[in-house]
């Protein structure tokens, strides 16, 4: 039924989740309104000195913008500040040159507006998973009304026989979903995803895929994912942005037409698929001996 | 914990339990075994001591033979506890020293190990001196702490608690400044104050190396309390062992050992029981 949906069409608040929404329902906006504009990074550039004193240039002029809603996956060889430029938006690591902003404010800090998802699962072992994804929440001080988040995000994502497990008593798959539900429970606008399924197996991954497909679609959130896998950047993006090696600048930024949702049987021998993996491996390549 | 495992989504995601019962029943046979090695060498240990000492004729003074040892130990646990022939009275005297110092020296070691791993200039400040403190040895401090707080239990009390504070400050700094930087990345994206992050990230990442000082630190209280009994005290074990060598009762000497290595042995298992409890993830995580 979300496959349905036109993406960018859709207010956030439409959310299936139990979030607080204004009442808007019934409200759809025009179809060919241009998407709001959430966040805007003009001609950002990232330097910094090692502990020898080298200057190190690791990201030089990267412009582009991401509409609210959009779902954008950046692919980049090792080393090209892709992951540093997901922490800049996330307010972790201050722009050297350029500007950088969400929702028309500078990014200055850390916001409640973004939630970040790291490599790792980095859920705290002394709490229990639903302890962890409550965190966000206890750590701001939130209202008890979002609390209910709490079970419905578990649910969502299949965890909520786990809700009182210890994450060591979950497989790094069900770790990762966790993560995801953390940083989803403060409703953030934008969400951004380091890498996040880098360490699970190919199976897994796939499943996680097709996961946070239907998470994305439940929810509507921005989502910012930097990937190494050209297959997955695809898969889940509505635009895909390759980054040159350092310093990374956007060399392709390309709009995905596959249909939504997307599933691997279909999408993987879909010609516009294969002609986008093929185009941008080339990007990724170029320049090597390859 | 009972938990019912119904992820629809993902069975394959589940953490087996397959082959667990397997593996427990392995480790208790093992444990057996070497409960059972343990057992054997103690008994060829105490015969070996017992057979020697009637061979060669060594006088009790030197060393008593495991029967006359036993028997003092026997005389001085089979009383009332508030008979003064008994060890109870001495024991308790001491284990309330040790504990209260223990206490304090915790404490103190706790905060100040916290404060160096949070700030920078207190740590540049105060590290030097804590670790010339140090490296002198605690008793050549103990005549001064007598001379400071006399011969009652407050020597006691400081001895033990210096003796705490050092592991209890190393451990924690060390443990704090352990702290996986992606935990504390995870807290500064969700905008959480300082004292939030200590509070709820690094106190907790620092659980095992505080639990690890707690272990060291509780046989130090100890030790701690007894060399100020030994230079000076009205009561408690150290000032029983005294009044034994005073009139040559070795056996009295060794029973009084045996004793305090049995308290040191229940008081780790006290803490390791503790800390089994409290940190049962540390084990299994990462």
């Amino acid at each position: 039924m979300t496959g349905m949906r036109a993406h960018n069409t859709r207010l956030r608040e439409e959310s299936v989740l139990p979030f607080p929404t204004p009442a808007i329902n019934g409200d759809t906006p025009v179809a060919n309104e241009r998407a709001h504009q959430l966040i805007a990074i003009e001609n950002v550039g990232k330097t910094y000195t090692t502990t020898i004193g080298a200057r190190i240039t690791a990201l030089d002029g990267v412009d582009f913008t991401v509409s609210d809603g959009e779902f954008i996956s950046i692919v980049g060889p090792s080393g090209c500040g892709k992951s540093t430029l997901l922490r800049m938006i996330a307010g972790l690591s201050a722009v050297s040159s350029g500007r950088l902003s969400v929702d028309g404010k500078p990014v200055t800090g850390p916001s409640s507006d973004v939630g970040v998802v790291f490599q790792h699962p980095t859920l705290l072992p002394w709490m229990t998973v639903r302890e962890n994804i409550r965190l966000p929440l206890r750590v701001g001080h939130y209202p008890q009304v979002h609390h209910s988040r709490v079970d419905a995000l578990l649910s969502m994502v299949g965890l909520g026989p786990f809700a009182n497990a210890y994450p060591y008593e979950l497989s790094g798959g069900m770790q990762q979903r966790a993560a995801i539900c953390r940083a989803l429970v403060r409703n953030p606008k934008v969400l951004l995803l380091d890498e996040p399924f880098g360490a699970l197996d190919a199976l897994t991954r796939e499943r996680m895929n097709i996961e946070m497909q239907k998470i994305w679609l439940n929810n509507r959130n921005t989502v910012l994912l930097v990937t190494h896998s050209i297959s997955e950047a695809i898969f889940l993006g509505d635009r895909v942005i390759v980054m040159s090696p350092r310093p990374g600048r956007v060399i392709c930024d390309r709009r995905i037409e596959l249909e939504r949702p997307r599933n691997f049987k279909d999408t993987v021998v879909d010609p516009r698929y294969l002609r986008l993996t093929a185009d941008v491996r080339d990007l990724l390549t170029e320049g090597t001996n390859e | 914990m009972s938990m019912k495992i119904e992820d629809t989504w993902t069975p394959a995601d589940v953490t087996s339990d397959l082959g667990d019962s397997d593996v427990h029943e392995g480790a208790t046979r093992v444990r057996i075994k070497q409960i059972g090695l343990v057992v054997f060498g103690g008994i060829v240990l105490l015969t070996a001591w017992q057979l020697s000492v009637a061979w060669f004729h060594i006088p009790d003074y030197i060393l008593p033979a495991p029967k006359k040892v036993l028997d003092v130990l026997w005389a001085g646990l089979a009383v009332s506890p508030s008979n003064p022939q008994g060890f109870y009275i001495a024991l308790a005297s001491t284990l309330e020293n040790a504990a209260a110092g223990y206490v304090i020296g915790v404490s103190f070691g706790i905060v100040l190990g916290s404060l160096m791993a949070e700030f920078r200039p207190i740590e540049m400040s105060v590290m030097p001196y804590t670790f010339a403190l140090q490296s002198l040895p605690k008793v050549a401090i103990a005549p001064l702490i007598i001379i400071w707080c006399g011969f009652g239990d407050g020597s006691k009390v400081a001895m033990a608690a210096l003796m705490t504070f050092f592991p209890m400050m190393v451990n924690t700094f060390a443990g704090i400044r352990a702290t996986e930087p992606e935990r504390i990345d995870l807290m500064r994206a969700l905008s959480a104050s300082r004292l939030e992050t200590y509070r709820i990230v690094k106190i907790p990442s620092a659980a095992p190396y505080i639990f690890a000082g707690l272990n060291m630190s509780v046989v130090y209280a100890l030790l701690g309390a007894l060399i100020a009994e030994f230079l000076g005290a009205q009561q408690g074990v150290g000032v029983v062992i005294l009044q034994a060598q005073a009139i040559s009762d070795t056996a009295g000497v060794f029973a009084i050992l045996i004793v305090l290595a049995a308290v040191g042995v229940v008081l780790h298992w006290s803490v390791g029981y503790v800390e089994r409890r409290i940190i049962h993830w540390a084990k299994r995580s990462n």
